[in-house]
């Protein structure tokens, strides 16, 4: 064919900056883990219990998510990383079983009511937001934090406070279709600046070139996209909704939900709640949260 | 049903951002198919060449990848614009592969002595090609070209995936997957939004082939 | 018709050769046409008449050697090459009218797009050119409801539109019925008369004793005799030619 090598080079051409554009702002801040969950020994829990079963058999399953991150993140070393990760481990540690004797189930947001149910895993800490509507289907110990709606922006943006802000500006806001953070953002934003994809790391690119002004969702999942941009992004810090994560379990499993605020009451007391936060999501936020009021478990 | 009359607004809506999408993108799309095909049949060999690699680059990479690298690579080589002339351009270019090659075969349909009388009374190309051969190629580009058309505004839907938002499409998903309103009667009736584009589309394009075909 | 052009030839074909692939059909033709000239080529099919006629006005490229048309050098592809045209007029074998045209708008299309007449102007030299091949009364139809005949002078018509130097016929009246051939060589001998430097590929012998100036015989891409038409009919030099009129003379 006469045209061959002009069409080869323009689809390199094409291909290249297509890998450039897919390949900004990859720098990973993932180092060493620095969290480690204090072990009880031989604790001794009520005949029939969960507690009493899991302790026994040494070992529990735990679902999160792989690719959250600074919650709960699978690294290339097949080490799990991240603030549920921490909570999970606390949990287990309570129980007698140390870190390495959890087994980690991913568990996309989808799954995790049937994977609860069904028996795949024995809890659930995966950035998992407490509602009626999955209430009815199974159980929330915690809350273990309090996430909320929030905004990211560039870290060199001063004109974008908070959602007020944005309401006198022409500024663009990018997040997620069919999300929720998106239906809220439209309180502020009219449908004309509201950028819609598929992903939050398309909102991050979008961001960092400059076609929108700032991303919205969960703060939990912008800090991670700051972690993930050498801070080229940053939280403002001011969230505009309640997003309560919890632990979940099965459904009427009172005594283990009990346990599991137990556990967390203890952790935050003793001062491992605080550091399981600084080790993970404290490094890109400057705030440490306390423990949210625990939810009642009858 | 109630669906739709609780939604009719968004629906509205959602219809008026498709139709100009794919306005735009249809003028943009038949200027720039045309130009093309006017390249592929050129004299000049680095106007065939251009029309050529134009054509196997657009016509032979996903539409999602055209509209990606103008939503996400342009942007990083300094090139701003709003996501809905992103849509525009991209869709419109995509679909000139198309519209150029539905051309070209209209102007290989007209015999060869139209032009070369056409050049021998002293028409230059494109004069020849806009006085003599596209009139008479008209007849046999519309029917492949309303095709092209319509594919293009069913393709439009794509480019509501990156950021132009608030199209048909999109509004299905947002009150499906957002405001939990049950998918079968959500995507119906998107379906029915698009029969209300399309359908008058092929309507006009069906006149327009039988006017031309009078013509003569 | 213009400046200081009588003393080089209308055409000037010098060592031209053309290849169509692997064949041979034009090989080292010379070739000089001088004003007021009407040349006809004669030869079997596949002798490159056609091919000679075609690259005048540059329709088919050449390999190597040069044409000039009134002095000057063929231009390359682009405008140049526009203008020499529109000083060259074509007639084709199959007409090649323009059939979403009327036959009026046919004549006119050149002189309103590249002379720049008007459109009053060039419909009334239109009609004229019309009247003179004898076809004013179809000037409104399209050349589908016109017989080959009629045709074929509605093409010579759009060329004469340009008032060109010199006119090519590409084998003008083979694809028309016996009964039409004569209308067009008509139009085409009055032509010759008012002195209209021509080139003509045809089989018409009659037309060629009576009009032609000079006959050219080809065979194999050469040009194997240049004569007189009586020269040529008369007593033919090569055995080609003798074995080619005899063929021809016996249908």
């Amino acid at each position: 064919m006469r045209t061959g090598k002009p069409t080869v080079a323009a689809l390199a051409a094409v291909t290249g900056l297509l890998l450039t554009a897919c390949g900004g702002g990859g720098g990973s801040t993932e180092d060493s883990k620095e969290f480690t969950a204090p072990v009880a020994e031989n604790p001794s829990f009520e005949e029939g219990t969960t507690m009493a079963h899991l302790a026994e058999q040494g070992t529990i399953t735990v679902g999160t998510k792989y690719d959250q991150p600074l919650f709960a993140l699978k690294g290339l070393d097949g080490e799990m990383r991240g603030f549920d990760v921490a909570i999970a481990e606390i949990i287990a540690g309570r129980l007698g079983i140390p870190a390495d004797r959890i087994n980690w189930q991913e568990t996309p947001s989808k799954d995790r009511e049937k994977y609860i149910r069904d028996g795949t895993v024995d809890m659930v800490v995966a950035t998992y937001t407490i509602n009626d509507k999955r209430d009815e289907r199974v159980d929330f110990a915690g809350p273990y934090y309090q996430a909320g709606q929030d905004l990211m922006v560039r870290a060199d943006n001063e004109s974008i406070t908070g959602p007020e802000s944005l309401r006198d500006s022409d500024a663009e806001v990018c997040s997620a279709h069919g999300s929720t953070p998106s239906e809220r953002i439209r309180e502020y934003v009219d449908n004309s600046r509201l950028v819609l994809f598929d992903s939050y790391s398309k909102c991050a690119d979008a961001l960092s070139n400059g076609q929108v002004q700032a991303v919205t969702t969960d703060d939990a999942i912008l800090m991670g996209l700051v972690s993930e941009s050498d801070n080229e992004f940053k939280v403002v810090g001011e969230t505009f909704s309640e997003e309560p994560y919890g632990v979940g379990i099965l459904e009427g499993d009172v005594d283990f939900c009990e346990f599991v605020n137990k556990s967390l009451r203890i952790a935050a007391k003793e001062g491992t709640y605080q550091q399981a936060w600084n080790a993970t999501a404290g490094r890109v936020s400057d705030r440490t949260p306390e423990l949210p009021e625990l939810r009642s478990c009858s | 049903m109630q669906v739709l009359i609780a939604n009719h607004g968004a629906y509205l809506s959602g219809i008026a951002t498709t139709l100009w999408l794919c306005l735009y993108s249809g003028v943009l799309t038949l200027v720039v198919g045309t130009v093309i095909a006017g390249f592929r049949v050129s004299p000049l060999t680095p106007l065939r060449a251009f029309g050529t690699a134009w054509v196997t680059v657009f016509r032979n990479c996903p539409l999602v990848v055209v509209l990606f690298f103008m939503a996400f690579a342009l942007p990083v080589l300094g090139l701003n614009a709003s996501y809905f002339v992103f849509g525009t351009v991209g869709l419109a270019l995509y679909t000139s592969a198309f519209v150029c090659e539905a051309i070209r075969s209209g102007i290989n349909s007209v015999p060869a002595g139209q032009a070369e009388a056409a050049r021998s009374i002293g028409l230059g190309f494109t004069q020849t090609l806009g006085l003599v051969i596209l009139p008479q190629a008209v007849r046999s580009i519309i029917p492949p070209l309303g095709s092209v058309l319509i594919a293009m505004i069913k393709n439009s839907a794509i480019a509501g995936a990156f950021g132009v938002g608030g199209d048909l499409y999109m509004t299905g998903t947002r009150l499906s997957s957002a405001q939990g309103e049950a998918v079968v009667p959500v995507l119906i009736g998107v379906a029915l939004g698009y029969l209300i584009i399309t359908i008058p589309a092929g309507l006009l394009l069906g006149y327009v082939e039988r006017k031309v075909a009078i013509a003569r | 018709m213009t400046e200081a052009s009588t003393d080089s030839p209308m055409i000037r074909v010098s060592a031209v050769d053309k290849y169509f692939g692997s064949s041979h059909v034009l090989r080292n033709v010379n070739l000089e046409i001088p004003h007021g000239q009407v040349v006809v080529v004669l030869g079997p099919s596949g002798s490159g008449k056609s091919t000679l006629c075609r690259v005048i006005n540059r329709l088919e490229t050449v390999d190597s050697g040069s044409i000039l048309v009134d002095g000057k050098p063929l231009p390359e592809e682009g405008r140049a090459l526009a203008e020499l045209r529109a000083d060259v007029g074509m007639v084709f074998q199959q007409f090649n009218l323009f059939a979403h045209k009327s036959v009026l708008d046919n004549v006119t299309l050149g002189p309103t797009k590249v002379r720049g007449l008007s459109r009053n102007q060039a419909r009334q030299e239109g009609m004229r050119l019309l009247e003179r091949v004898g076809i004013a009364d179809q000037a409104d139809k399209y050349p589908a409801q016109l017989s080959g005949g009629q045709q074929q002078r509605a093409a010579i018509a759009r060329a004469l539109a340009m008032r060109p130097k010199v006119m090519l016929f590409d084998e003008p009246t083979s694809a028309l019925d016996p009964e039409m051939v004569s209308e067009v060589l008509e139009v085409m001998a009055g032509l010759a008369a008012e002195g209209m430097t021509m080139l003509v590929v045809s089989h018409e012998m009659g037309f060629a004793r009576r009009a032609a100036h000079r006959v050219l015989f080809m065979a194999d891409g050469e040009i194997v005799e240049d004569t007189t038409p009586e020269g040529f009919f008369e007593a033919p030099e090569s055995e080609r030619a003798r074995d080619f009129l005899s063929r021809i003379l016996t249908h």
